[in-house]
């Protein structure tokens, strides 16, 4: 309010200039998926020449969609709930529960985030190869479910809850495990959120083991399914690009409800 | 005390895990076991079928299936980009398919690797040689080639005609070329000559074409310091500003060369057979012929091959698909009414629809460039800095800002620093 009116047109110009940019991609998108017979080399218009929804009709035609997005849907989910509880748990042991070692092992934790997953690949193919989990569910789920970012997220949150809550409870003859699901878990809501948010992105969107991992179309997740419809020599973009808009809603969708908990989170863990 | 309530934790934790191993099990296909003694399944992991010939790829399997009692073929289908992600992680753990699509550059990593079961007692001349051989180690055959692609000569025969030049044909070399694109060329008219891509693919090409070889045999050191790589160099860039537009025209612009023989101002085009297709119907007569050469003929093919795999239980079955895949009549007739890309097989009557369709009348043209091939070499890791670094210079040495004599030398050496 009290800023000088130049600075406020100035802040205005900026933003406006980010929003354009940043928005662009996406309403390019939406023009491409609605003009059949689209190229992404042309020069983008921004208005669609001769509108028609007939990509999204080929899209439904050539993939198999609704199973796709319940593949997706159901891997996403299962996979942020398994994380919430394996992650919880575990943030609760390291910042509750004091062993020998604990520091080291947290901080053993926390450097394999550093290892890409690519190098993990091969052995954990091998790995599920011997389990006879190829091509199911649970193999493209179980390896996501361990997050040393969420153990971490959370180790960070429930160590601002007050000690003395803990040691109040202790004396009311709580044990751990009530201690751990009826005052600290109500108490971190917030970062459960957010990292319910992340997890949920991150599945969503996750290409390289599904794709590895699930191989009858059928079992297929949305981000495998569209990759199908790119060839070895062109590319049909409109209905691609009718694919990429159906796969953003959910996730829109998601960030319109949780933005406050993103924010929050990320601003609170001192993350991006 | 605590152990009691960790042992709960623990519970819980595996609840959960059988949750998951639980929901996988409805959406698991049982995996299909070869029954009775006759009963074979094989597997085949493709990518040539992506991106809208999948059910075409289908009539295919079912006309095999009929063809062979107690065959029946599984197909999966990945886009060409990660397909070889899948490959490389299959081949790795061992559950790679029975029969497999891989391109001309996968095959040799593929091969050398000694997971490939050579074909036997199969039909060689079913396949034009010169693609087959691509597939060929020490004797052996160890890839069919399913589809090919390569580039031709496209010559707009009114310009012929009206500069009283005689069409190309296969006897005709570079400088045969040379000569009728500058009698072409009519810069008041703005017609040129020739267009060819001034590029890594136009090059290796041409130095075949020259007589000598992009790398060494064992494939460890550049070969282009030599007579054939400076008269490539020199074939290909002293076109430009002469008779062929230079980058300054807009050349090397994306559809700058299509545009240019589709407004019928270029008189001999160097491109691919995919353009047959693309430049649609224009107001000229236009042909095609087979790629002139200089010391001896080679044009660029990319193709792509089936492969059977070493660890396969059902070889023989496998093969069968494989060779059914590449040259049946049944695969060829599907093909054709699909507009789908076909393999290189050798026998024309079988190709009659593809070939009575004109414009171009030569059609042949593109089935008689395989009889010699120039082979791409393997570049290894570097790849693509190592044809960014060909084509620079280049197109240094079209723009006149360096000469062939210096800018080979540095460019045979960059490449050998980049091979590996």
């Amino acid at each position: 309010m009290t800023k000088p009116l130049a600075a406020r047109i100035a802040l205005y110009v900026v933003l406006i200039v980010g929003a354009v940019i940043m928005v662009f991609p996406f309403v390019w998108t939406v023009v491409t998926s609605l003009t059949p017979g689209a190229t992404l080399t042309t020069t983008p218009r921004l208005i669609p020449e001769d509108p028609s929804l007939s990509p999204y009709i080929e899209l439904f035609d050539r993939v198999p969609f609704a199973r796709v997005i319940g593949n997706s849907l159901l891997i996403a989910v299962v996979s942020t709930l398994l994380q919430l509880v394996t992650s919880a748990m575990a943030a609760y042991v390291f910042a509750r529960m004091p062993f020998p070692g604990r520091g080291a092992l947290f901080v053993l934790y926390l450097a394999t985030m550093m290892i890409p997953f690519q190098v993990l690949i091969v052995p954990l193919f091998a790995e599920m190869k011997t389990l006879g989990l190829i091509n199911t569910y649970a193999g493209a789920i179980l390896p996501t479910i361990a997050t040393a970012f969420g153990v971490f997220l959370l180790r960070q949150a429930i160590t601002t809850v007050p000690y003395d809550l803990d040691q109040a409870a202790t004396l009311d003859g709580a044990g751990h495990f009530r201690i751990f699901v009826q005052i600290i878990l109500p108490l971190i809501r917030p970062a459960l959120a957010t990292l319910a948010v992340f997890a949920f992105l991150n599945t969503w969107n996750s290409f390289l083991w599904p794709l590895i991992i699930l191989r009858d179309p059928l079992m297929q997740t949305l981000p495998v399914a569209l990759t199908s419809l790119q060839g070895q020599y062109s590319t049909q973009w409109d209905v691609l690009m009718a694919g990429s808009v159906i796969s953003i809603i959910p996730m829109f969708a998601l960030y319109v409800f949780a933005q406050k908990y993103i924010v929050q989170g990320v601003a609170g863990a001192g993350l991006k | 005390m605590n152990s009691k309530k960790s042992l709960i934790v623990g519970a819980v934790a595996a609840a959960a895990l059988i949750a998951v191993t639980g929901c996988s099990a409805q959406g698991t296909p049982s995996p299909s076991e070869p029954g009775a003694a006759e009963e074979v399944t094989i597997t085949y992991a493709n990518f040539i079928s992506n991106g809208g010939n999948e059910e075409n790829l289908q009539k295919i399997v079912d006309a095999f299936e009929a063809a062979n009692e107690g065959i029946t073929v599984e197909v999966t289908t990945t886009d060409y980009a990660n397909y070889f992600t899948q490959l490389q992680t299959d081949l790795a753990a061992g559950t790679e398919a029975d029969v497999f699509d891989v391109d001309a550059g996968a095959f040799a990593n593929i091969r050398a690797s000694g997971v490939l079961a050579p074909f036997e007692g199969f039909d060689a001349s079913a396949y034009r040689q010169g693609v087959l051989e691509s597939y060929a180690v020490d004797g052996a055959q160890y890839g069919l080639p399913s589809s090919f692609s390569n580039v031709v000569l496209f010559y707009n025969k009114d310009l012929f005609d009206a500069a009283g030049v005689d069409y190309p044909t296969a006897d005709w070399t570079w400088d045969d070329m040379s000569t009728a694109a500058e009698q072409l060329t009519d810069e008041s008219a703005g017609v040129w000559g020739h267009y060819q891509p001034i590029s890594y693919h136009e090059y290796y090409k041409a130095v075949q074409q020259a007589g000598g070889s992009f790398l060494t045999e064992d494939g460890s050191a550049s070969a282009i310091d030599s007579e054939a790589g400076r008269t490539a160099a020199e074939w290909l860039t002293a076109k430009s500003g002469t008779v062929m537009p230079t980058a300054a025209d807009g050349a090397g612009t994306p559809d700058f060369d299509t545009n240019l023989f589709k407004e019928g101002k270029l008189a001999m085009w160097t491109t691919g057979i995919w353009m047959i297709g693309l430049v649609g119907d224009l107001p000229f007569e236009w042909d095609i012929a087979v790629e002139p050469g200089d010391a001896q003929k080679a044009s660029a093919t990319f193709s792509n091959a089936v492969v059977v795999s070493q660890n396969s239980e059902h070889k023989e079955a496998a093969q069968k698909w494989a060779e059914f895949l590449t040259s049946s009549k049944e695969m060829v007739d599907v093909r054709l009414s699909a507009g789908w890309e076909l393999p290189p097989v050798s026998d024309e009557s079988l190709l009659a629809p593809y070939l009575e369709q004109t414009p171009p009348a030569s059609r042949i043209a593109v089935f008689d460039s395989l009889d010699s091939v120039a082979d791409a070499p393997q570049l290894g890791a570097n790849a693509t800095q190592i044809q960014d670094a060909v084509g620079n210079a280049l197109g240094e040495i079209a723009a006149g800002r360096t000469t062939v004599d210096e800018a080979i030398p540095a460019l045979a050496a960059e490449i050998d620093g980049l091979l590996q």
